[in-house]
């Protein structure tokens, strides 16, 4: 596996989508993961990287978001028919550490309201920043359903302690060119993260929730 | 005969005997067996009666004995199997009746017994170790040995897992052994354990999670000393002290200690003579070590558990009161590996900040240290009023125009450091007056100051004074009013790849279709540099370098025009802005001559076009990444000629240098002070006045000197002629024995003559 062309990545998205839609249909929305092994690389030694990619279409559209607002950005949100918080009801958690971790784990994402955002670490402590979930800031100007399909499609990125990382960018029922065309732009991007590019790539790997991983290179 | 003497020897002379049952066990088989029965008589009348032995000769027989059948025990296997337990029982239950000497045999025998694998390390382990307890420094026993035993106990152990460890990892060993250790943290032995884990860290033997707790344990004992030692070792201060075949700790000289040790006594060559070798001793473990800059033990770091709960519970161990034990050289250093943890770990600690500011002041022992702390544990996640109020306390006490240089620098240099790591911690007003200073006469203050203002024109321009915001960063406020400003919560990681627009515009010029993926070469091009690029960093982007340059000719031409442009540009920049560098005036004063003779309009139409450029390339980064990134795989070749392109349209330098892992790297403490010009000795100044003399002449006045040698002329002979002499000759009286009118016409003369000279 020397090299990748975007005909191999089409070829093999062709057999995750035939997996998954013909031979063995699930009964819920499958997602498709880029899955990166990387080599040459000491996370001791070698500088971490981090970043973030927004994708042009939404991965994962069953995403739970949840928003912390002022009552205008609530009301926003409850017409979105988006789960929302004020912040009496952050107050309410008392700081309770399980009450929290409760939370971080019920949703995929936050959002906040740039007033409150800056009282979100004095309010919810820790643990949503520990959890990766810390709240997106969102304005009164921005339109907010904008910036929750843009929080849903922005993909991250960030090599911790171990030499693998994954990624959701797509589902099966996106269209072939779709989704051979995020796979393309996410490794593209993470390749360009990487300090010796290509040759810090061990690697990639594509596969639905429960099909299997089709190894691209 | 000779035979015959040897065995009537034999009882007394026990090492010719341990020779000769090597030999031959079963023959000698009677003679072990008598010693063996001796040794067991000594035993017990040593275990019956407790003190009254040490006067006589038993302990120093019972010694060799021990030692003998030790060495022999793997003859006689049957004969021995209580030896071992027994020889235990002894050590464990009444070590406090036996002779130092006869207790370190007794250790040494059952580390041989180990060595044979007669017993195993576990039960070694578990018999010397509590030892630790009964002669640990805190338990005030009288006895005088406990300093050596300790030491041999710490010897054995690390001998014992060093080579237990060498060829396969022990993993079970290794876990009963710590979590021994675990347990056995109690007041007595928790700073042996404390040593012991951290040379066995050193050495490489143990370097999972479980020792990493040994040590957080141990760092939160709460003992000062412990805890000290536990700080120290995640910050991979003590390296050195632990590492193999280094074991000299009184080489540690601190340098600034002794220069102001220079600078106040009485100067000797003895003294300099020291200076100069200590400075020798550092820069050659600088030179060793080339990354000790970084320090922190970063694995130790990784592999903790629990960093908040870890930084929580070290905090309130440093906050509370019982922090009256620790000094404060020891708090400080509580506080860099609190500092250290939180900024690597992006955690919060708000009551940190808080802190700090008791501390913050000029004043305060060591306060460069503490400043390094506070921008240390500062970053993106933290509410900016949290930091906010370090900042504003270090402004106060520190910015001011009534304190010295250094503190004013220091002061200025930390508020950066704080600010590049948490760039929303400052309001406008004070940002502002703080880059006042940048006018300021004293050189450290001065390059502060500008230093701030160079950051804040990557991050926020428009938080700066207009004149200050530099032409990039206002053309960028100008024209595109979207502008990302800065917003709390917004982790700044890189977004889209930066040039990809260059490259997508170069190969639109070389007429490359999009996904025409001539992708062979280009792979092979990797493939080629993966052979031999194992040691050789990022050599590889170059490599075809010089083949791409011949087919962008025409690019290069353009490019050189635009290099043009954008020197005009910078000397633009200096008629209105102020010049970053630490230019000289008169050079600045040239430039701006220079541009007066270009004509206003030239330049607006130039901005103009700048403008228009900029715009264009703003726009098109998505743009072309989506077109390039979507539709075909990028290259090796492809990722080479993006860096190349970069170099080439100084993006690099566009895009500034921040990134997020930024607060992975340590403050120094030192550097924050920034150029302070310190009294020169008087041999330095001596020799700066030699260096000016050097090709010049003299200073002093010219008179009486002549240019060239001559000897007097015969007008200087007259002018120095004696007067008296010359009183009575016509020259002389002949001037004032002239008529009124011939006076008056030599008068009219000399004034005439003079007006034509123009006087």
């Amino acid at each position: 596996m020397s090299k990748l062309t975007s005909s191999q990545v089409r070829e093999y998205v062709q057999q995750v989508l035939t997996y998954s839609n013909e031979t063995k249909k699930r009964n819920f929305l499958e997602t498709v993961e880029l899955q990166v092994g990387l080599k040459n690389y000491d996370p001791q030694r070698d500088k971490r990287f981090s970043g973030t990619l927004r994708l042009p279409q939404v991965p994962r559209p069953n995403m739970t978001i949840c928003i912390f607002g002022d009552a205008f950005d609530v009301d926003r949100a409850k017409s979105l028919g988006c789960d929302a918080m004020s912040v009496e009801d952050l107050k309410k958690l008392n700081k309770n550490k399980k009450l929290i971790k409760k939370l971080a784990k019920k949703y995929n994402a936050f959002v906040a309201s740039e007033v409150l955002i800056k009282q979100v670490p004095r309010l919810l402590g820790p643990q949503l920043s520990k959890a990766g979930k810390f709240p997106t800031p969102v304005s009164h100007n921005d339109d907010l359903n904008a910036k929750v399909n843009d929080v849903k499609s922005t993909i991250k990125f960030q090599l911790k302690k171990v030499l693998c990382l994954a990624v959701a960018i797509g589902n099966v029922e996106m269209e072939e060119d779709v989704l051979v065309n995020q796979i393309m732009m996410a490794s593209n991007f993470l390749v360009s993260l990487l300090k010796k590019h290509w040759q810090n790539v061990g690697s990639l790997h594509i596969k639905s929730t429960m099909g299997p991983a089709h190894r691209i290179y | 005969m000779a035979r015959k003497q040897r065995a009537a020897l034999l009882p007394t002379n026990i090492i010719l005997l341990q020779n000769l049952v090597k030999r031959d066990p079963l023959s000698y088989r009677e003679e072990f067996l008598q010693q063996y029965a001796h040794y067991e008589s000594l035993r017990d009348i040593l275990m019956a009666s407790s003190s009254s032995i040490k006067e006589n000769g038993i302990d120093e027989e019972l010694r060799e004995l021990i030692g003998f059948i030790t060495a022999v025990c793997p003859c006689y296997k049957e004969e021995t199997k209580q030896f071992p337990g027994e020889l235990k029982t002894l050590l464990s239950e009444h070590h406090r009746d036996l002779n130092p000497e006869l207790r370190e045999k007794i250790i040494q025998c059952l580390v041989m017994l180990r060595n044979r694998d007669i017993i195993s390390a576990e039960s070694l382990i578990q018999t010397i170790f509590p030892l630790l307890t009964e002669y640990s420094a805190v338990n005030n026993n009288t006895e005088t040995n406990s300093k050596a035993l300790r030491k041999q106990i710490f010897h054995t152990l690390v001998t014992l897992l060093k080579s237990l460890n060498s060829g396969t990892r022990a993993a079970r060993l290794n876990k009963t052994v710590q979590n021994l250790f675990l347990s056995g943290l109690t007041k007595e032995n928790a700073l042996f354990v404390t040593k012991i884990t951290i040379k066995l860290w050193y050495s490489q033997i143990w370097n999972d999670s479980r020792t990493v707790e040994i040590m957080v344990q141990s760092t939160l004992s709460g003992d000062a000393k412990v805890s000290v030692a536990g700080a120290r070792f995640f910050l991979g201060a003590d390296k050195d002290l632990y590492e193999e075949g280094n074991d000299d700790s009184d080489d540690e000289v601190d340098i600034s200690q002794l220069k102001h040790h220079m600078k106040i006594n009485k100067k000797t060559k003895k003294q300099s003579k020291k200076f100069d070798s200590a400075v020798k001793t550092i820069k050659k473990k600088q030179n060793k070590d080339p990354n000790k800059g970084t320090a922190l033990n970063f694995t130790a770091v990784q592999l903790l558990r629990d960093p908040q709960g870890f930084a929580e519970n070290l905090f309130k161990q440093l906050a509370t009161t019982s922090a009256r034990k620790f000094n404060m050289e020891q708090k400080i250093i509580f506080m860099n590996l609190i500092s250290r943890i939180v900024g690597v770990n992006k955690l919060q600690l708000l009551g940190l900040y808080s802190y700090f500011l008791k501390y913050l002041t000029p004043k305060q022992q060591d306060v460069t240290k503490i400043l390094a702390a506070c921008a240390q544990s500062s970053h993106d996640l933290v509410p900016p009023d949290a930091i906010n109020m370090v900042v504003r306390k270090i402004a106060d006490e520190f910015v001011s125009d009534g304190v010295s240089t250094e503190v004013c620098s220091a002061g200025m240099n930390s508020i950066r450091e704080i600010l590049t790591r948490a760039p929303l911690a400052i309001d406008q007003a004070l940002l502002q007056d703080l880059t006042a200073y940048s006018k300021s006469k004293a050189k450290a203050v001065n390059i502060a100051a500008k230093s701030l203002i160079s950051l804040y024109r990557e991050v926020a321009p428009e938080m700066l004074m207009r004149k200050d915001r530099g032409k990039e960063a206002s053309i960028k406020l100008q024209g595109s009013k979207k502008g990302k400003s800065l917003q709390f919560g917004v982790e700044s990681s890189v977004q889209g790849i930066p040039g990809i627009e260059l490259l997508d515009k170069w190969r639109e010029e070389q007429g490359l279709a999009v996904d025409d993926e001539n992708e062979e070469a280009a792979w092979e091009e990797q493939q080629k540099d993966l052979s031999d690029a194992d040691d050789i960093d990022g050599d590889w982007v170059t490599v075809e370098s010089d083949k791409e340059y011949e087919i962008s000719d025409g690019d290069d031409d353009k490019e050189d025009e635009d290099e043009k442009m954008a020197d005009a540009d910078v000397n633009d920049d200096s008629d209105s802005d102020l010049d970053l560098s630490d230019d000289d005036e008169s050079k600045n004063f040239a430039k701006t001559k220079k541009n007066k003779t270009i004509s206003r309009k030239a330049k607006k139409k130039r901005r103009e076009i700048q403008e228009a450029e900029e715009k264009k390339y703003n726009g098109d980064a998505e743009e072309s990444f989506k077109k390039l990134a979507a539709n075909r795989i990028l290259t090796p070749a492809d990722f080479a000629k993006l860096e190349e392109l970069k170099m080439e349209a100084g993006v690099e330098k566009l895009m500034g240098i921040k990134s997020s892992i930024r607060n992975e790297e340590e403050v120094d403490a030192d550097g924050l002070v920034g150029p302070v010009k310190r009294k020169q000795t008087k041999e330095e100044r001596i020799e700066s006045i030699r260096e000016g003399r050097e090709g010049r002449e003299k200073f002093g006045s010219r008179r009486g000197k002549i240019a060239t040698p001559h000897s007097t002329t015969n007008r200087e002979k007259a002018r120095k002629k004696n007067f008296i002499m010359m009183i009575h000759k016509r020259q002389v009286q002949g001037k004032a024995r002239r008529s009124l009118r011939d006076k008056q016409k030599v008068l009219q003369a000399h004034i005439e003559k003079q007006k034509k000279k123009g006087y």
